[in-house]
């Protein structure tokens, strides 16, 4: 198994407060790598440090090999495709427009638009299933559709990785299953895709491996269904629950509440 | 579209959904990334961009936005016509037609009227417009905010300061602009480092301008009225922005500021492409958003502390010329060439307004310009809490 992205002790956080404290830890190339943990365990944090988007204090980042804070952003931005977590719509911004800007780390002032970019957005467009809303200003989209939208941007820079940040947030149930199918069909196309995700029945269910952080550390690492047990959950995030196997694909599924009476409060489910 | 919506459905066909086969291949050579996603995967690749067209030359492309170039043409018919009317207009008044004679073949028996005395005031009535609507559409895009301008900022309160200070102190009359330039280009820098910290992050960038733009309004208050009355006068006036009793050596001096800013507006127009995303999807771009913000703002503090420096606080231009190209055209930031034709129609048509309205007593531009932008403001909070 090759590493697309690999940490080497990296010590990161922001001004006032050190939130990953020595994390080493390996994405595989062309797998669908999930990172989950509870609020504030420092997953945006690893995978803004894994996007370029955070410098680390100390330890470094590898893109294949190479210190990826030290490779020129340009060539980053055609190697790492970023979607953070609530990007801001330009007001007015077209769907096309907003994709075509995927193309940036590719033009320069004399090729402002060149046939490999007429290309590469009309593919993102498709793969994204947006291409029906490409003349629609992208505030007038449901989350849904916007979601989509981002995921279009990023894949139309053409990038052998890609790094979303929460995708699924704000999208109801059915959305959430839409993006992470072309997530997942974005990986089987040979990308390597990273997700940080709130969901454990999803992440079971989509990751080829999971990541789980709890306090800035990573305390386990592997394949859904070797390492998503009741002791992994209660460990990292204080629940007690049953793993049964998942009646549609057999990936473990996380059932809150092992029987105790006591009322268990995670992430908006309530169970007693 | 049909099969992909099948695809869709059933999670076991994803795979033959969508077959890039190329993709992998091309990705590992870093060489032939540039290629593209998957050429032939897709049958119909979108020629142009919807609503941009492209101008091609070998392996030359320029991409622009459609409507922005209608709405420039149309601003500059706007302003072609209020420069014919600023030099038709005057105590003596010369037909449009005689005015275009002059200007183009002279030896008619307006030169001396068209081309010695209205012309010079008109012409830097132009570049000092264009100066405060780039300087405008510049603060804006990398503030991401449509009410930052250098006349909220502090750069034209810094400029009014220095020149508050040079003229109450009585400082040769040729001391006032580049005074009033350095104290531009201080207070700018002053904004940049208190604007510093996380980046220079937008938001942060637009307080700390604010707040230096207030403390200089006091210190020029104090500086007045500590003042003698005359030069307290003089000073008043100059603040006010006016293009009165002014013309070559003041348009030379901003336009040699514009033409030497010309390879920066060059870059600056491709830099601003990423300016309306946040730093993150920016960065993720491959820009540097903090680097950029820098420079695309250096920019426009020099370009308003020079237009400042020669005509004054024409206040609202830089305001409001960079939002109404940027209304007109739709796009999601002002236009820069929009923007600086805006600008110098409106500093035009503000002192042609300001010269006949109340004719013979004449109003400074920066009064007209002030009265224009007060309801543009309120315009701005009506349509805002109506959305």
């Amino acid at each position: 198994m090759t590493a697309a992205l690999t940490t080497v002790d990296i010590i990161a956080g922001y001004e006032d407060r050190t939130v990953l404290n020595g994390l080493s830890v390996e994405v595989p190339t062309g797998r669908f790598t999930v990172v989950i943990g509870p609020n504030a365990c420092g997953k945006s944090t690893l995978l803004r440090t894994l996007a370029r988007l955070l410098r680390p204090r100390a330890g470094t980042v590898l893109l294949d090999g190479a210190d990826l804070h030290r490779l020129p952003p340009r060539e980053v931005a055609t190697r790492l495709g970023v979607l953070p977590q609530s990007p801001l719509v330009p007001e007015g911004v077209t769907v096309a427009e907003l994709v075509a800007r995927g193309r940036s780390p590719y033009q320069r002032w004399w090729r402002q638009w060149s046939s490999a970019d007429a290309q590469a957005v009309a593919t993102a467009l498709r793969l994204a299933d947006v291409a029906d809303l490409a003349e629609r200003p992208v505030e007038a989209l449901s989350g849904g559709q916007r979601q989509r939208v981002w995921i279009a941007m990023a894949l139309a820079q053409d990038t052998e990785v890609l790094l979303l940040d929460e995708p699924t947030t704000y999208l109801d149930l059915a959305h959430q299953i839409e993006v992470l199918d072309l997530l997942r069909r974005l990986q089987r196309d040979g990308r390597t895709v990273i997700a940080v995700l709130h969901d454990l029945n999803q992440a079971a269910r989509y990751a080829d491996h999971v990541i789980a952080m709890r306090d800035g550390a990573v305390v386990a690492a592997g394949p859904p269904g070797e390492i998503l047990t009741a002791a992994l959950v209660r460990d990292v995030f204080g629940l007690d629950c049953v793993v049964v196997p998942c009646p549609v694909t057999g990936a473990p599924l996380v059932v809150p509440g092992a029987g105790q009476p006591q009322p268990v409060i995670d992430e908006g489910v309530i169970s007693a | 579209m049909s099969a992909r919506s099948a695809a869709k459905r059933s999670p076991a066909a994803a795979n033959e959904g969508v077959a890039v086969s190329a993709r992998s291949a091309a990705k590992r050579s870093p060489a032939a990334a540039n290629d593209g996603l998957a050429v032939g995967a897709d049958p119909e690749p979108i020629a142009t961009l919807p609503g941009h067209l492209v101008g091609r030359a070998g392996p030359v492309s320029v991409l622009v936005h459609r409507r922005a170039l209608l709405v420039a043409a149309a601003l500059g018919a706007v302003l072609a016509a209020a420069v014919v009317a600023s030099l038709s207009f005057g105590e003596v008044t010369v037909a449009p037609g005689a005015v275009v004679r002059v200007l183009v073949t002279g030896g008619t028996e307006y030169d001396l009227i068209v081309r010695e005395l209205r012309l010079p005031r008109t012409l830097l009535a132009v570049v000092a417009g264009t100066a405060f609507g780039l300087a405008g559409a510049l603060v804006q895009s990398v503030s991401r905010n449509p009410l930052a301008s250098p006349d909220v900022i502090g750069i034209t309160q810094g400029a009014g300061l220095a020149a508050t200070v040079a003229l109450a102190g009585g400082a040769a009359a040729a001391l006032v602009a580049p005074s009033a330039l350095a104290g531009g280009l201080l207070a700018a820098a002053a904004v940049f480092a208190l604007g510093s910290r996380h980046g220079l992050a937008a938001q942060r960038f637009v307080l700390a301008g604010v707040g230096v733009s207030f403390a200089l309004r006091a210190l020029i208050e104090i500086v007045l009225v500590s003042a003698d009355a005359i030069d307290a006068q003089r000073a008043q006036i100059w603040l006010i922005g006016s293009l009165n009793g002014r013309g070559w050596t003041e348009s030379a001096g901003v336009g040699v500021v514009l033409v030497a800013a010309l390879p920066a507006l060059a870059w600056a127009a491709r830099a601003l492409r990423t300016t309306a995303l946040d730093d993150d999807t920016a960065r993720g771009l491959g820009a540097r958003p903090a680097a950029r913000r820098l420079g695309l703002g250096a920019v426009g503090a020099v370009l308003a502390a020079a237009a400042t420096a020669q005509v004054g606080a024409v206040d609202f231009v830089a305001l409001v010329a960079p939002q109404v190209a940027r209304r007109l055209a739709g796009t999601e930031r002002p236009p820069l060439v929009g923007a600086a034709l805006a600008g110098a129609a409106l500093v035009v048509l503000a002192d042609l307004a300001g010269r006949r309205l109340l004719a013979p007593v004449q109003l400074p531009a920066g009064v007209l310009t002030a009265a224009i932008g007060g309801p543009y403001l309120v315009y701005l909070l009506v349509k805002g809490r109506r959305s």
